[in-house]
């Protein structure tokens, strides 16, 4: 074929153009550290590149959001350790004051020391965080959850759970609701309440009873009703179980036997002492008791407690009740304070959880995006040979001319 | 006898002289553009009869051709025209490819760090700071986003710029061919009919260099004359007479330029379909097929989130109590009616409630048949036909303001474009993020049951919504209602876990209530540490609202710079496929019609030593002749 003398020139300057431009462009790379310097060097891996870039800023996010909750819990877990502490050394000085032998003076101390530690408890249940937020107001946290007045304690915040989200998939709350924590905790042994009528003249005792069977459950309310009979050989004392909800005579005529089980509708209770005629014990399901108000009402007994048989049954009976509903109180706080350890580990797994998630996509983004060195120095020299080839090739050819010979 | 020696002696010195001046003239022009080199034709002349049969007179040059193929210039020419306009596209490509996927400067960041703020306020949504980062972010992500759309504008702009130079270019060519269409005609009738090919030459040039800045169709006429259209037809050059395009509003959308093609009758727009090639084929080209659509995808970005978090937003509860208002604003969709309609109709066109996840990137054109309105897809044609408006189509709503439209009228429907420059950050005081929910559940003190509320979502705006309410189980399995707006109910039966839904709130009540257990819903009143709302706002950023429900922001973004991305690449590939054709059809015809100065030196001895023979000739008929004078002596 025909070549025109500008042919050769142009080609030879063209395909150098072409080198110089491939031999650019990995330098660029090089010094980039970057395979993708333009999206459309790789538009599906720039793509993904923005998207895992959002993925990883959201997981960092999360693993942040996830030390804030860590520390939020800690704080509150700790402060329900102390609750339960404090509880603890309530419960401890209501078995000291059932101790018979104690004076009205020593009760009285002792109350003062319930007392004292009511006011702790109340001190703790309004704790806040760092930042003055109250710990156990639910959303409301500027408001002082827990007041005094002339009622007792009073809640003044709510339900909320505040949350936080740790995973993509998981919110996780970081407060309780003061109401939870120390307003609603359960009564009497959980199911059921069992209570002297106040108008009782006996030294009828109980204890807590329990639940023998729960299905037989049926949530209404009982009265055990005492009927004592003189005769010769001494009294002969019966009692009646009534379903005061439905009326209906549960159990009619039993002899009664101190320290022998009445069982009836699932339920058992062991009464003691000498009731006399018309006494009565109620068993109600269990209702929800606030803490501060069993510890005030456990101070006042001890200070009010009258001497003789009947004022000793009452006081016993009286912390059979504080003794069952403190266990109630140190059960249901403990069980919260093991709700907020068991999130505490898992923010702490979503934080080690965001970690390593964060180093795969960071390696995935590095895998799309950045450039293998090796193989950008293979491909520079390349280019390197190839520039010098094709000029060498082009200063040889275009000096070719017949003009030089004539 | 001698005379004839003689005569042919000068004829061939007289042909080699031709020929060395042509070679000498090929060698001067190699290197000039468009040039194609010539060569002597040369016969032999007309022989002598004499009775001893035909005798020669030498020879003759009939004429100097020019080596010129018009199939391979034809092939130059589509090639370089196409050549042209896509790399012209790729130019404009290459701008908007790195500016959406910066790492820095992308809307990627800004709308990253827009949510992580969210998350901080749902984090500590009564610190005071973490609030006031989030409107930094939201002012922040309004900023890239204007600056990213005025990216594109300044783009827009120097498109119509290069609309108005590379037109009057065209122009000017345009003139200079029929200029050289005149002076051929003259020069041929003057030559006796002999080509003038370095006019022609020069003229063939200017019809390629036209060729790289828009695509035309050459018919010679058979004077010589180049007629030379454009667009669907339209003469640009007819014989010596000269029409020019200019750019031009464009009369179905006065906010854009576009070509118009200059007659003794007026300025007439061309079909922007019917250009293509060249340079301006290319700009169009970008224009229709990438600017406006990115602008679309990115105003379509920024209109979703608005729609989407002003939705959330309202739902939620600042820290003054009241619910939220609209978080970010954002300009309507842009409806413009061409002054060349005939009726009175003006129309507008709102965003529908489903706006987010049903706005398309395309544009539309609304037209009016006297009967029925038609509305065209721009982008995929697809047509919709109806008789009455209002109508809502892909996410927004066409309504008739005023006025009647007349038959054949357009309107230019252009949904997105404004988006992300209209984006408009509302919320400036940081106490007015609602990042509560308005509502908040709570459980009776007294409950007995173990049943437990859940804290309650917001799913409409009611006017009752933070009505107290409360409800009252009868029975283990069945409750009442009591509150405004609830209507009361009684006797409802109870299914743990169930939705239980009234006055726009929903919530679930678990486990197992007894007969007097009650639960309340009402206002979050000093709320201040819930962040309820701020939790289901961040979830915003990963949830699919956009492109039929397919697309978080993210991914509808990062199709849009994939798709930018992957045209680019397709005009990187193209544009270089096409240079490489373009390149060989030049190699073609320069091999037909390019020097070669070894051949063109060869020539020059050839023509060399013709010229030596034939002066030889005439010195040996010199000779010839003074033996006739020493005869005579």
């Amino acid at each position: 074929m025909r070549i025109s003398t500008g042919t050769i020139f142009d080609l030879g300057v063209q395909s150098m153009g072409r080198q110089t431009q491939t031999l650019l462009e990995i330098q660029q790379q090089i010094s980039a550290n970057r395979r993708i310097l333009v999206p459309s060097d790789d538009p599906i891996a720039s793509a993904r590149v923005l998207e895992l870039t959002q993925a990883d800023n959201l997981n960092a996010q999360y693993g942040t959001n996830a030390k804030n909750a860590g520390n939020r819990l800690g704080l509150t877990e700790s402060v329900l350790g102390q609750a339960v502490g404090l509880l603890q050394n309530a419960r401890e000085l209501a078995v000291q004051a059932g101790n018979g032998s104690l004076a009205p003076d020593d009760r009285r101390s002792i109350a003062g020391s319930i007392r004292a530690l009511r006011e702790e408890l109340l001190s703790l249940a309004n704790s806040s965080d760092g930042e003055g937020n109250y710990l156990f107001s639910g959303y409301q946290t500027s408001v002082r959850p827990f007041t005094a007045t002339p009622a007792g304690i009073q809640y003044n915040g709510d339900d909320g759970e505040r949350l936080l989200q740790i995973s993509s998939q998981r919110s996780i709350g970081v407060s309780a609701s003061g109401a939870d924590a120390f307003m609603r905790v359960r009564q009497g042994n959980g199911y059921f309440v069992v209570a002297a009528d106040p108008d009782n003249a006996g030294s009828v005792t109980y204890t807590p009873g329990s639940v023998v069977d729960a299905i037989a459950l049926t949530g209404n309310d009982y009265r055990i009703e005492f009927t004592v009979t003189p005769s010769p050989t001494g009294d002969i004392v019966t009692y009646d179980v009534i379903n005061t909800t439905t009326s209906a005579t549960v159990l009619a005529g039993q002899a009664y036997e101190p320290g022998q089980a009445i069982v009836f509708d699932g339920m058992q209770v062991v009464l003691e002492g000498t009731p006399a005629n018309t006494d009565a014990i109620t068993v109600t399901p269990s209702g929800r008791q606030d803490l501060f108000a069993t510890l005030d009402r456990l101070a006042v007994a001890l200070e009010t407690a009258s001497e003789g048989e009947a004022g000793r049954a009452a006081l016993t009976n009286f912390l059979t009740d504080a003794l069952v509903n403190l266990d109630q109180g140190i059960d249901s706080v403990t069980a919260l304070q093991a709700v907020f350890g068991s999130r505490m580990r898992e923010s702490e797994n979503a934080v080690d959880g965001s970690e390593v998630a964060g180093i795969q996509y960071r390696a995935h983004i590095s895998e799309l995006q950045d450039l293998d060195y090796a193989k950008a120095y293979s491909d520079l020299i390349r280019a390197q040979t190839n520039l010098q080839a094709a000029q060498q090739t082009f200063v040889q050819t275009s000096r070719l001319s017949i003009f030089d010979y004539i | 006898m001698a005379t004839g020696i003689f005569g042919i002696g000068i004829t061939g010195l007289q042909a080699a002289q031709a020929g060395l001046v042509t070679a000498g003239h090929n060698i001067a022009n190699a290197n000039t553009p468009g040039f194609s080199r010539q060569q002597v034709v040369q016969a032999n002349a007309q022989p002598q009869s004499s009775g001893l049969g035909f005798i020669g007179t030498g020879t003759q040059v009939v004429t100097v051709r020019r080596m010129f193929s018009e199939f391979l210039n034809l092939e130059m020419l589509n090639a370089g025209t196409q050549s042209a306009e896509l790399d012209t596209y790729y130019a404009q490509m290459r701008q908007i490819d790195n500016l959406l996927a910066d790492p820095t400067a992308g809307l990627s960041p800004a709308l990253q760090d827009f949510f992580s703020a969210v998350q901080d306020v749902a984090a500590f949504p009564n610190v005071s700071s973490s609030r006031q980062a989030l409107i930094a972010a939201a002012t922040a992500l309004q900023s890239r986003l204007r600056t990213l759309d005025g990216r594109l504008t300044e783009l827009r702009d120097g498109v119509n710029q290069d609309l108005a130079t590379t037109s009057e270019a065209v122009t000017t060519y345009a003139r200079q061919i029929a200029d050289l269409n005149q002076r051929i005609i003259v020069a041929r009738n003057a030559a006796g009919g002999q080509p003038p090919n370095d006019l022609m030459d020069q003229r063939d040039q200017m019809v390629a260099e036209l060729n790289q800045l828009v695509r035309v169709s050459v018919i010679v006429q058979d004077d010589g004359a180049y007629n030379v259209f454009i667009g669907s037809g339209q003469p640009l050059v007819a014989g010596t007479l000269a029409f020019g395009v200019e750019a031009m509003r464009d009369p179905l959308n006065p906010t854009a330029m576009t070509l118009g093609y200059r007659s003794p009758a007026g300025l007439t727009a061309l079909p922007e379909a019917s250009i293509s090639g060249g340079r301006l084929g290319g700009l169009l080209a970008f224009r229709s097929q990438s600017l406006d659509p990115a602008q679309n995808a990115l105003g379509r970005v920024a209109i979703a989130l608005a729609q989407t978090f002003n939705a959330q937003h309202a739902l939620g509860q600042d820290l003054h109590g009241n619910l939220g208002t609209d978080f970010f604003a954002v300009g309507d969709p842009q409806v413009t009616h061409p002054t060349s309609n005939g009726g009175t109709a003006q129309i507008s066109a709102s965003f529908a409630a489903d706006a987010a996840s049903a706005l398309t990137t395309s544009n539309y054109r609304l037209t009016y048949d006297g009967v029925n309105y038609t509305l065209l897809r721009l982008s995929d044609h697809t047509q919709q036909t109806f008789a009455t408006l209002p109508q809502t189509v892909d996410g927004f709503t066409l309504t008739l303001d005023s006025g009647t439209p007349a038959i054949g009228d357009s309107f230019l429907i252009r949904p997105t474009a404004a988006g992300a420059s209209t984006l408009d950050v509302l919320v400036t005081d940081p106490a007015r993020i609602a990042a509560a929910a308005p509502i908040r559940t709570g459980q009776g003190a007294g409950n007995i049951g173990t049943g437990v509320v859940s804290a309650g979502t917001v799913d409409s705006l009611d006017p009752n919504l933070q009505q107290p309410v409360t409800i009252t189980f009868t029975g283990p399995n069945t409750f009442n209602v009591t509150g405004a707006g609830t209507g009361n109910p009684t006797g409802l039966t109870y299914v743990p876990g169930q939705d239980i839904s009234f006055n726009g709130w929903t919530l679930q009540i678990t486990g197992s209530p007894v007969a007097g257990d009650t639960f309340s819903v009402g206002p979050n009143t000093g709320g201040t540490g819930d962040s309820r709302n701020a939790l289901r706002l961040a979830g915003l950023q990963t949830e699919k609202l956009m492109m039929g429900g397919t697309a978080s922001y993210q991914t509808a973004y990062a199709s849009l710079v994939s798709e930018v991305a992957s045209k680019t690449r397709e005009l990187e590939v193209t544009s270089a496929a096409q240079a490489t054709i373009h390149q060989q059809a030049r190699t073609a015809r320069e091999s037909f019609s390019g020097v070669n100065l070894d051949e063109e030196a060869a020539n020059l001895i050839r023509y060399q030593q013709a010229y030596q023979a034939a002066g030889k000739v005439l010195a040996i008929a010199s000779t010839l002749f003074d033996t006739l004078l020493e005869i005579g002596r």
